[in-house]
């Protein structure tokens, strides 16, 4: 068996996302490097030249902490590619915003699936008893080379969850997961890069493809699960092709997959891609709901979910800004404008 | 790093002012001795993270260290517990930010301290109609 699940049952107990303010629509990036035409995307999200990932991730996870209701945490895990600062954790700079100090921190690196490895180190933690509490944190304001087809959708955003033991107010049951991983290498950045590199044609069939129906398949085969149990599918989405690619092949619909799919209007926001995904699902599901949720990490592996949702959700409408709304909530700045707030200009 | 600033960082991370124990009144930046009755009888408190613009002015030649933010606006709120607090405004379109305003806190970059290259990360507010 390679199927994960907590023996003492673990679940949601609040979430919080985060999409910054600002939007690059896509036909700037492709007016200013070809000429004219568009990404594959419709815009992406870019962080403000004030924000990075430690301030993403204190906003979403204050309120993943404000719909748990929960004043202490026994974990804080920041799961992210884009620290801004190589030696200093950016965990305990989230800690102490949260006013957390009798905690573990630590920041985690997995490319893209950094954030739902946080939540499955957190399922194990409070399924095994060792903390009552601890918040997952996917965040990242992802760089693309200038002119690169990764600046296309590199963006900024991510969410958090609160997982602790099942009760009554609960969210939703993490009911299991799987994880698969290769060394296989697609993308990556070594040390003191400023931007990662990507060998085109392995991003896809033998990266994220692979990896994602790997790690799905082996859900389906040890849980008996079939797509058509879920109410809803969340794929991490690097691009707007790649998600829906996966879904049709492991046998799911657009109809599944259409509330979680956000790269159109935000980009790939690396380790916050499909959090914010199930975020963005969690804001619409009801109770008896299922919900896969499979990530995608570079170098490579896929984690997998089966979460249920429970009767806790109804208490959350209205506690917090909803992906929707902060989708919604936005302006649209020029490439010149984004250069400046990500710092690619030269003084 | 600016040693100043890691003693003040649940100041400026979590808005932690002081409350007096002996008449209630609030106060941030922190206090060691009531203002309102002279009570030296003060705990800290974490102040509320909405208020209101009291008055405001746009930048556009700011500060060393924000010149990417430029045009920026400062502005004194007034938190919903009465304290007053100087503070950035961002992420609103120029037509939300005016007085009597509401406005929500949110943890931002502040400014790179010198050569040594920490950051400094503080509160700003942003209008919430």
């Amino acid at each position: 068996m390679h199927l994960m699940q907590s023996k003492n049952r673990a679940a949601i107990l609040g979430y919080g996302a985060y999409v910054p303010y600002y939007r690059l629509p896509t036909t700037e990036i492709a007016r200013v490097w070809k000429g004219g035409g568009s990404g594959p995307n419709v815009e992406k999200a870019v962080a403000a030249a004030d924000e990075d990932t430690v301030t993403m991730a204190i906003e979403a996870a204050r309120q993943a902490m404000k719909m748990a209701g929960t004043e202490s945490v026994g974990a804080v895990f920041v799961g992210t590619e884009s620290k801004p600062y190589a030696v200093k954790p950016t965990s305990t700079i989230v800690a102490q915003a949260l006013g957390q100090h009798h905690t573990l921190a630590a920041d985690l690196e997995f490319a893209c699936k950094a954030g739902t490895e946080a939540m499955q180190v957190i399922t194990g933690l409070v399924g095994s008893g060792m903390i009552e509490a601890g918040i997952a944190i996917g965040m990242d304001t992802a760089q693309g080379r200038p002119g690169d087809d990764l600046e296309y959708t590199a963006a900024s955003g991510g969410a958090a969850y609160v997982i602790g033991r099942k009760d009554r107010s609960a969210v939703a049951l993490i009911d299991c997961s799987t994880s698969y991983v290769s060394d296989t290498g697609d993308f990556w950045r070594r040390a003191h890069e400023r931007y990662p590199r990507h060998l085109s044609r392995f991003t896809g069939e033998p990266a994220y493809f692979h990896h994602i129906e790997s790690s799905v398949k082996t859900l389906f085969e040890e849980t008996g699960h079939k797509p058509s149990d879920f109410k809803y599918a969340v794929f991490h989405q690097p691009n707007p092709r790649f998600p829906v690619e996966v879904a049709t092949r492991l046998g799911f619909t657009m109809e599944q997959i259409k509330t979680g799919l956000l790269n159109p209007m935000i980009g790939n926001t690396y380790a916050g891609s499909s959090p914010i995904g199930l975020a963005a699902v969690l804001d619409e599901a009801r109770p008896g709901d299922k919900i896969l949720m499979a990530s995608f990490g570079s170098g490579a592996g896929s984690d997998a979910f089966c979460i249920e949702v429970l009767e806790g959700i109804t208490r959350t409408r209205g506690v917090n800004p909803t992906v929707k709304s902060m989708l919604e909530r936005s302006t649209k700045i020029d490439y010149s404008t984004y250069s400046k707030f990500r710092d690619k200009l030269q003084k | 790093m600016a040693i100043q600033y890691w003693r003040r960082r649940d100041r400026y991370y979590r808005l932690v002012g002081s409350r007096c124990k002996d008449c209630g009144d609030e106060f941030f930046p922190p206090v060691y001795k009531c203002k309102g009755c002279g009570s030296e009888h003060v705990a800290d408190k974490e102040m509320p993270r909405t208020g209101r613009i009291v008055t405001y002015t746009q930048l556009h030649e700011p500060l060393p260290g924000f010149e990417a933010q430029a045009p920026l606006y400062l502005a004194v709120v007034k938190l919903d517990n009465g304290a007053r607090v100087l503070t950035q405004i961002v992420d609103s379109p120029d037509d939300s930010v005016r007085t009597g305003a509401k406005v929500e806190a949110t943890v931002r970059r502040m400014r790179v301290d010198g050569e040594s290259g920490q950051i400094i990360y503080g509160y700003k507010f942003v209008v919430r109609s």
